[in-house]
């Protein structure tokens, strides 16, 4: 059977660098360049780097 | 004679059915007529050749197993709440419920709460039990912060290529 088709955009998460376990779930195109912008972590209450956590499992 | 064994007739009219029945299965020797103190085992009950302690645990002659109390502790307390009210403790058998053995625990122990005294600690929560650390974590990735950020303005999210797990 023919494996299904990969979609063409992935759903990403941005990690907080503050190391609070808070992220934010973004889509971005399969073929792009990993995420990585600066947000507010509300559990620190500042603006940190945020990273794109790298994909496990599949 | 008489006359003590009539105070211990009206003492058991003015008792409970409850307590009554207790004490009339496991008499304690000292309300029995005197004959019976000479030869206790003939004056034993079924019930105390049983068990001659209803309120302790009890290991099977036989099997060797133990068998719990004829009286949980539940009851065990009640029975002694309701003989206390009405003055006959003594007449109980022995039980980790009965006032004394109480008062004898507040004495050693106090007010104690365990777990709070010398060399004791509670175990707490999974949550409680790594906060120390992970604040530590935190604070140090926080003081690192402005580093990393200048660190990843210089070489550029298009290059950047330290991405966590």
């Amino acid at each position: 059977m023919a494996k299904k088709a990969k979609s063409r955009v992935i759903i990403v998460r941005l990690l907080s660098m503050a190391q609070t376990g808070y992220f934010y779930t973004f889509t971005r195109p399969r073929v792009g360049i990993p995420m990585s912008m600066i947000k507010y972590d509300p559990i620190v209450r500042r603006r940190v780097l945020f990273l794109e956590q790298k994909r496990k499992g599949k | 004679m008489a006359t003590a064994s009539n105070s211990f007739i009206s003492l058991a009219q003015s008792l409970p059915p409850r307590l009554k029945t207790f004490l009339a299965r496991y008499p304690p020797l000292s309300i029995l007529p005197p004959g019976a103190a000479l030869a206790p085992s003939k004056a034993l009950t079924f019930y105390q050749r049983e068990t001659p302690n209803p309120f302790l645990p009890r290991k099977h002659p036989v099997t060797g197993k133990w068998h719990d109390p004829k009286y949980s502790l539940r009851r065990q307390a009640e029975l002694v709440k309701l003989a206390r009210e009405h003055g006959v403790e003594e007449l109980l058998p022995y039980t980790e419920k009965g006032t004394e053995t109480k008062l004898a625990k507040r004495v050693e122990f106090g007010l104690r709460v365990k777990g709070t005294g010398q060399g004791e600690r509670v175990k707490g929560h999974k949550h409680e039990r790594t906060l120390v650390g992970k604040m530590e974590k935190r604070r140090k990735a926080m003081i690192e912060m402005p580093e990393l950020i200048r660190e990843w303005k210089k070489v550029g999210k298009r290059s950047w290529s330290k991405f966590p797990r």
